[in-house]
Formats: C-alpha cells, sequence, structure tokens
C-alpha cells in the first residue's frame, strides 16, 4: 500500500518520540538482562568467566546461604505484606469516615514515614532497638519483659525488627491508594446499603473490599515486587545477620559479586531467582484477582 | 478560489474501510453540510479534508491544487472543533494569536487580525481571560474567532454545537449562518443533527457507512429523496413507513395492498420502471402530510397511543390494527383526538414508494 | 450513636489510629532529640534533648566534604529529575498520540519488564559501567535511571486525559509536532510534571544501593551514601548520624508539606 506522506510523517513522529526511552532501555535494561540470562551459565571468579552449563543451577540446590536468604526473603514476604496490606485497609478505612475527628492529622501522621529516606529510617531504627534503646527501655518500665532484649543480635528478634521497619514505612503508602479508591466510590451505595440493614463491617466486606479488588491487587504485585529485592533496610540494619538470619537474596547477590571474592556466574543465578519469583507470584494474584471477578 | 474537489476518495484502517470512495464537488462559498448518524464516516471525511487524516486513496483538490500531501496548516483551512479545543493555558487573545505567531507574522499584524476578528464576534471584552473563565457559548465563539483570524479559504465545522444546550444552539446556528453571509467563505459543516442541516446548509451530503447517499438542496432532499434512508433521516418526525405488496402493475401506476391494514388497497402513479407483481414495496408518508380521511386515496384506521400537544401542532402517536407504529401531525380539531380511534387519510401526491432494496419508485 | 458497640467501636479506632499515629511520628521524634545528644545517651535511650547538637552538626559536617557531597545529592536529584521527566513524557506522548500495532506490542513488552527486580539487573549493569569506563562518574548513576518504565506509564495515563483535538488544533495553526509538545502539551500538562517531578526526585534524592555500586570515591559520595557510610562503622556515632538523618529527610519532608495534595496525586498517578 502507497503511504501518504502524512502518515509517513506521522509514523516516523511516532517513533522519534519513543525512541530516547527505549534506546536507553534496550541499552540499561534489555542488554543487561540477557547478558545476565547468559552469565548465569558461566562459572568462574572475578573476570575469569567458562562456560558451565547447569553447573549454577545445581550449586543452587546444594547452597545453604542461598537456601537461607531464600527462605528468609520467602518469609518476609510471607509476614510483612499481608500485615502491611491489612493494616492500610483498615487505616483507610477508618480515615475515609468524613466524620472521624481529626482525619487530617491521622492521614498526614500515618502517611509521613514514606516521605523518610531509606537510609535515614533504617539507621533511626537501629538506634531505637538498640541493646540499650529506648524499646527496650520503655518495654522494661511498662514490664512487658524481664530483661533488655537483644533485638539486632537474636535471629528472631532482628527478623522482626526488619519487618517492623518495613512496615512502618510503607504501610501509609499503600494506605494512600486505599483512600483514593475509596473516595472514588458512590457514597449512595453505603446509603442504599444503610437503608437495607446491612451491618458497618458487612458494608466493609461485602462493598469496600470487592470494589477495591484492582488497587488491592495493584498494591500486592507492587509490595511483592518490593519485598523480593529488599536490600537497603536489612543491608543497613543487620547487614543480613545474626549468622544469615536477615540475609536477603538482593542482599546475597550483593555479598556475591561486590562483597567476596566476585562470583558474578553464579550471582547472575540467583538473581535470575527473583526474576522467575516475581514472575509467578505476579500470575498468581493475577489469576486469583480474575477468578472472584467471575 | 477555494472550490474543493473530491475524486474517489477512501480511507481504511488496515483491512476496515470506513470511507469508500467519495466524490464530491464543493462550489467556491458555497456553505455545505455533510450530515448522516454517528459511524457514517462524516467527521473522517471532514478531517481528510483538514489534513489531520492521511488519505488512504483518491484525490482532495482545494483551489484547484492537489492537497493530499499538504500539511493541514498550508491548506488554507480553518477548523473549530467539538470540544473547541482552546488552548487551557493561553488567553482568547493568545489562543487567537498563536497560529500566526508560528507563521511568523509580525506582533502588530497579529494584534491587527486578532482585534478585526474579535469586533466581528464582540469578544473585545473577553480578549484576556483564559477559556476556563468563559461560558460554553463564548469559548464557542473564541474557537470560532481564531478560525477567522488565520483568513482561511474554507472553514471546517466539525459539530460545533453539539456541547451546547438548546437554546443556546438555536443563537449560534443563526450566528454562523449570518457569519457566512458576512465572510463570503467556503464552510464545510458537519453535524448528526437533521435540523442544523436543513437550516444551515445551501447543500447537504447525507452519508452513510462510507458513502455519500444523495447530494442536493434542503428542500430537494426533503421534497425529493433519492431513497429510504434519506427519506428517514431528512425530516423530522421522520418519515412513516409502511410495508406493503404490489397487487397490480402497469399503465403508468401501481396498486398496493397494505400488508398490515387489511387489504386496504391504494393506487399510485408511477413514470419510471414499475414493481412486479407480488413485490414487496415499503410505502412512506411524513406525518405532516395525512389528510383528513376522506379526501386522500384510502383512509386508514389507528388507534391513538399518546398526543404530544406542541401548541402550533401536535403530534400523535398511533398504531395500526397489526402493531406498526404511525406518527401523524395535526394542526386542526385537535381536541377531539382525546378519543382512542383515528382515521387518516394517505394524500395522493406525497406519498414515497420504495423497493426491497431501498431506492425509489418514480 | 447511642449504641454501646457503635460506641466502643469508635473508641477502639480512635485508639489504634492514635497508636499508629504515635508510632509513625515518634522516629521523628527520636532524630531531632537524637541530634542533640550524644551517641552514647541515643543508645541509652535518653529521649529528651540534650547540649551535643553543635557538637554533633560540627562533626556532621567535618566527617565529609559536606560541599561536595550536597553538591552531588543536588546535581544528582536534580538532573537526574529533568531527564527522567524529559525521556518519559516524550515516550508517553508517542505511545499515547501515535497509536500503531506495533508500538503497542512494545509497550507491553516495557509492562512486563515493569517486574524486572533491581537485583537482576545489578551485575550486568556494573560490568557494562566498567566496560564503558564510568564507573564512579555521574553518568554511571544516571544512565541507568532515566527510562524509568513507571514514569513512561505514569505519563501515558496522564496522556489519556490529554485532548487530542488540542492537538488537531495545533496542527491546523501550523505546529510541528516538537512544538505541540513543547507549547502546548508541556504547559497543558504541568500538575502531572509536577506531580512527577516529586516521585521521580524523591526516588533519586534516596537512591542508594546504585549509587552505593558505582561511586566509589569519597568525593563522589551523596548524601545518602554518606550517612549510610557513617552508620556502617563498628561504633557508629549516632548523634552525628542523626544530624545526617535529618538533613537527608528534610528536603522530602519540606516538599511533601509544600505540595501534600500534589505529592499524593503523584504516588497514585500511576493506578487511575
Amino acid at each position: 500500500m502507497a503511504q501518504s506522506a502524512l502518515a509517513r510523517s506521522e509514523r516516523i513522529n511516532g517513533w522519534l518520540f519513543v525512541m530516547p526511552a527505549l534506546v536507553l532501555l534496550g541499552i540499561f535494561m534489555v542488554y543487561p538482562i540477557l547478558w545476565s540470562l547468559w552469565m548465569s551459565f558461566q562459572v568462574g571468579r572475578g573476570m575469569n568467566f567458562s562456560f558451565g552449563g547447569t553447573a549454577n543451577i545445581m550449586r543452587l540446590t546444594q547452597d545453604p546461604v542461598f537456601l537461607r536468604a531464600l527462605s528468609n526473603t520467602m518469609l518476609f514476604l510471607a509476614m510483612q505484606v499481608p500485615i502491611m496490606l491489612v493494616l492500610a485497609l483498615f487505616f483507610a478505612n477508618a480515615l475515609n469516615d468524613s466524620k472521624l475527628w481529626g482525619r487530617g492529622f491521622f492521614r498526614t501522621a500515618i502517611f509521613l514515614p514514606c516521605v523518610t529516606s531509606l537510609v535515614a529510617y533504617s539507621v533511626i531504627f537501629k538506634s531505637i532497638f538498640a541493646i540499650d534503646g529506648i524499646a527496650n527501655q520503655t518495654l522494661l518500665v511498662l514490664h512487658l519483659i524481664e530483661n533488655p532484649i537483644n533485638w539486632l543480635s537474636d535471629p528472631f528478634w532482628a527478623r522482626v525488627v526488619v519487618i517492623t521497619a518495613i512496615t512502618w514505612r510503607w504501610t501509609g503508602y499503600n494506605m494512600i491508594f486505599y483512600l483514593a479508591a475509596m473516595q472514588n466510590i458512590d457514597r449512595s451505595i453505603y446509603e442504599a446499603a444503610r437503608i437495607d440493614g446491612v451491618p458497618a463491617w458487612a458494608r466493609f466486606w461485602f462493598i469496600t473490599v470487592p470494589l477495591l479488588k484492582p488497587v488491592i491487587l495493584f498494591t500486592s504485585v507492587i509490595s511483592t515486587i518490593g519485598t523480593l529485592q529488599l536490600f537497603d533496610e536489612v543491608n543497613l540494619l543487620t547487614q543480613g545477620g545474626p549468622s544469615d538470619a536477615t540475609l536477603t537474596l538482593s542482599l546475597y547477590i550483593y555479598n556475591l559479586s561486590f562483597r567476596f571474592m566476585p562470583s558474578f556466574g553464579y550471582a547472575a543465578t540467583v538473581s535470575y531467582v527473583i526474576v522467575i519469583l516475581v514472575g509467578i507470584l505476579s500470575l498468581i494474584q493475577f489469576i486469583v484477582a480474575k477468578d472472584r471477578r467471575a | 478560489m477555494s472550490s474543493l474537489k473530491l475524486r474517489a476518495v477512501r480511507k481504511s484502517y488496515g483491512n476496515v474501510e470506513v470511507i469508500k470512495g467519495v466524490n464530491l464537488d464543493i462550489k467556491d462559498k458555497e456553505f455545505v453540510v455533510f450530515v448522516g448518524p454517528s459511524g457514517c464516516g462524516k467527521s473522517t471525511l471532514l478531517r481528510m479534508i483538514a489534513g489531520l487524516e492521511p488519505i488512504t486513496g483518491g484525490d482532495l483538490e482545494i483551489g484547484g491544487q492537489r492537497m493530499n500531501d499538504v500539511d493541514p496548516s498550508k491548506r488554507g483551512i480553518a477548523m473549530v472543533f467539538q470540544s473547541y479545543a482552546l488552548y487551557p493555558h493561553m488567553t482568547v487573545r493568545e489562543n487567537m494569536g498563536f497560529a500566526l505567531r508560528f507563521a511568523r507574522v509580525p506582533k502588530e499584524q497579529i494584534a491587527k487580525q486578532v482585534n478585526a476578528a474579535a469586533r466581528i464576534l464582540a469578544l473585545d471584552p473577553l480578549l484576556d481571560r483564559y477559556p476556563k473563565e468563559l461560558s460554553g457559548g463564548q469559548r464557542q465563539r473564541v474557537a470560532i474567532g481564531r478560525a477567522i483570524v488565520r483568513q482561511p479559504e474554507v472553514f471546517l465545522f466539525d459539530e460545533p454545537l453539539s456541547n451546547l444546550d438548546a437554546e443556546l444552539r438555536v443563537h449560534m446556528r443563526i450566528e454562523i449562518a449570518r457569519l457566512h453571509k458576512e465572510l463570503q467563505t467556503t464552510i464545510i459543516y458537519v453535524t448528526h443533527d437533521q435540523v442544523e442541516a436543513m437550516t444551515l446548509a445551501q447543500t447537504i451530503v447525507v452519508l452513510r457507512d462510507g458513502i455519500i447517499e444523495q447530494v442536493g438542496r434542503p428542500l430537494d432532499l426533503y421534497d425529493d429523496p433519492a431513497n429510504q434512508f434519506v427519506a428517514g433521516f431528512i425530516g423530522s418526525p421522520k418519515m412513516n413507513f409502511m410495508a406493503t405488496s404490489v397487487v397490480a402493475s402497469g399503465k403508468g401506476s401501481v396498486t398496493l395492498e397494505l400488508t398490515h391494514q387489511g387489504k386496504t388497497a391504494i393506487t399510485l402513479p408511477l413514470t419510471g420502471p414499475l414493481p412486479a407483481i407480488g413485490d414487496k414495496v415499503t410505502l412512506g408518508v411524513r406525518p405532516e402530510h395525512f389528510e383528513l380521511a376522506g379526501s386522500g386515496i384510502a383512509d386508514i384506521a389507528l388507534d391513538i397511543d399518546v398526543a404530544e400537544h406542541l401548541g402550533a401542532t401536535s403530534y400523535i402517536y398511533a398504531n395500526t390494527a397489526s402493531g406498526e407504529q404511525i406518527i401523524v401531525e395535526r394542526e386542526e380539531s385537535r381536541h377531539e383526538l382525546e378519543q382512542s380511534g383515528l382515521s387518516v387519510a394517505i394524500p395522493a401526491t406525497k406519498a414515497y414508494l420504495f423497493d426491497a432494496a431501498g431506492q425509489r419508485l418514480r | 450513636m447511642s449504641n454501646p458497640i457503635a460506641l466502643i467501636g469508635r473508641a477502639g479506632t480512635y485508639l489504634l489510629l492514635s497508636l499508629a499515629a504515635f508510632v509513625s511520628i515518634f522516629p521523628f521524634f527520636w532524630m531531632v532529640v537524637g541530634a542533640s545528644n550524644t551517641s552514647a545517651d541515643i543508645i541509652r535511650g535518653k529521649g529528651t534533648p540534650g547540649g551535643a547538637l553543635w557538637d554533633n552538626i560540627v562533626k556532621f559536617v567535618n566527617s565529609f566534604d559536606m560541599v561536595r557531597v550536597l553538591f552531588n545529592s543536588f546535581l544528582l536529584a536534580g538532573l537526574g529529575t529533568v531527564l527522567t521527566l524529559l525521556v518519559a513524557s516524550m515516550a508517553g506522548y508517542g505511545f499515547e498520540m501515535f497509536r500503531s500495532r506495533f508500538r503497542e506490542k512494545v509497550f507491553g513488552g516495557l509492562l512486563l519488564m515493569l517486574s524486572i527486580p533491581f537485583a537482576a539487573l545489578m551485575i550486568p549493569l556494573f560490568m557494562l559501567m566498567a566496560q564503558l569506563k564510568i564507573i564512579n562518574t555521574y553518568q554511571a548513576v544516571l544512565l541507568p535511571s532515566i527510562a524509568s518504565i513507571f514514569i513512561i506509564f505514569y505519563f501515558r495515563q496522564a496522556t489519556k486525559a490529554f485532548p487530542s483535538e488540542l492537538r488537531d488544533a495545533a496542527k491546523i495553526d501550523g505546529l510541528k509536532e516538537w512544538q505541540i509538545f513543547l507549547y502546548v502539551y508541556m504547559p497543558v500538562m504541568r500538575s502531572t510534571y509536577a506531580a512527577a517531578t516529586i516521585i521521580v526526585f524523591m526516588a533519586n534524592w534516596n537512591s542508594y544501593l546504585w549509587p552505593l555500586i558505582v561511586l566509589q570515591t569519597n568525593e563522589m559520595k551523596t548524601l545518602t551514601l554518606a550517612v549510610a557510610t557513617l552508620a556502617a562503622g563498628y561504633t557508629p556515632d549516632f548523634g552525628v548520624i542523626m544530624v545526617g538523618a535529618i538533613a537527608a529527610t528534610l528536603p522530602t519532608l519540606i516538599i511533601f508539606f509544600l505540595l501534600q495534595r500534589r505529592f499524593v496525586e503523584g504516588m497514585l498517578g500511576a493506578v487511575k
């Protein structure tokens, strides 16, 4: 088909506008991710590679540190994401009540943590949870504990601190999404439900939650991706310790590449574990969300 | 010189053809209205003339020059959009002068042209306002003003009144008609509203599914529609269509039996080719053309459903015995309509016949 | 509201909200109080203002070439924001205004890439930077972050609200495509740009992992890295760190309070 000059200039312009982004993404995203795939089949230290076939995958299955990092990451995911999203949903619902006194204050207060820099808040948490720190002091005064807890040196409590820290930082962020979505729900739906005698909890569960499903899906995917890549907080709070109790996959990749004698090929293999996990989990979340809609 | 010539103009998106070969001549200073139901391609055709949509096939000439590949701003056209498309971040003055700024027209000249256009449309007091500070009608006038400033040879209007309320629409309609008189330029105007088409146009182009159904002066289309589609589209309320079949044919006339009217037979003169006996043909009568019972060629009995009294006239929505809906317009003895039955006569001269394909039988 | 159960429920809601508000705000309070205390006092959990503020500030300022560090931070965050906004808004405009089946497929591919974690990119990216010999430079930090898929997506979503008739009108007015972008699209979309500026600036300002990898000398460090470095020592001086934490948080905090509504708009933009 002969193309007119107008059609041609449209087509050229269309590409010109997206080209800078595509070129940059090609160089700094597509190329690295493919390179990383190739590298995940290479063995060797430093800059000396040789093809290792499935050697790296074999190594994964027998690497206790990797398995530890994997199970830690999954634990953080399974604990932290649901807690955070439920809290966010609860706060959003409470703050959506226009008769609530001081809702502006509460909203701003709960949102405030996500304005902080990751590094700053990690450091602050580190000082709060120091052995003689304010957390222990307070709990001792309240007689909730007998002896100070060694927060960051005890495997269990270190994980608790990490989960607490992430939840602190991101709950308000998710809450804002829910709040915005709730404000788009037609008020009269709730009024109709009240006239029909539907109790408050049922209004929340059978009206609010289903209508919020797309947003809940969005936040859960975003949070899943974020938690699977968890790095900043653990590196600053615990550096993965004590004895790898808070080591995450991202931190392990970093350690493999930049802290120990670099083992780029193996690190690339570990990084593909995250890619695959993100893919699988996103897919599951989409399927679950679709199922319920039908 | 700003006549337009369209020759076998086509437009397709992938495999979907939306304009299927349009041939049209528009004379200089003519007011042409493209009318048709939504999706008929009238806006696409206008955008092709404007240069906003590439032309897939055929030729477009404006003022004797082929314009298929010419940039929109160099076609000598100006366009008024349905949503007005005023630049929200500029004042009325800046909006109106924007095109000239990019045509490198000197500042004093721009100011002069903007002021002149503003005077024509009484926009002077609004020049320093922003679009969001204007009412719908004012925005519409600014959009027209922006087109005038460029002193185009051809004005293109894309459903310009559809975002206005009924009263304002009538007002702007008159203003546009006045403007055409004043500016003496070619205008191509797209609308789906046949009333706008009838009142504004010198020539109406009726489009359906990407082809031209009929081109003509407004009254010609009303009095002498070429096919059932045009007959139904032009005129309000719509022309009534009744199913009939041919029972006798010959000697310059046909005799029909109204299918849903208990075999009432009517005979109509025809000058053209005659349909065969047994053919299904459609009889069309406009609501305003029914006559009092007994005075036409045949009477039909109707059950009145609803009567709408508009004051000067009344529309009676009625059903035939078998449920065909018929609209009758009445100006006399309307109080008698309170009763449920009504008998009207099919007029001898103003009944139209269409064959099974919808083409007019003359 | 006379129903006792409803009353208890309401009291419980207030209690929980107050607790959440306290927990949310306390670390800020702790940060500010901490900045005026000695490290020993902070670790001992002293919650009242002390007299070491000036001392901490001086120590913090002297621990790095602070002018340089601030310059690095503002340059990287500022320049990164400008470039990201330009590239992403052009792409968003391009994808939305010029629809083509092939470009839709490319866009679908971008959305899939949204789920590629940075962890999977950092090694090859680092090696790429090493090959390009730009380790420890500003370019190395900026280049991978400019084409942010998330921001492209954000701009495309926002562009759906940009009336295409404005573009048509501008074409008839004789503007070239880049002029339409510059003189019509950008001014009309300025609130989208404002919201995006906030998110991108925040992300760049707080960026930690990638700068940590590619910026290796002290004179290239950003404020975020400087604070992290202070915190990584064996005996971190928390008083000094708190001063740093305040410095690192202040710009984003100020932006938040000045532009609270825009800020939230920015966060929400992509899901609308």
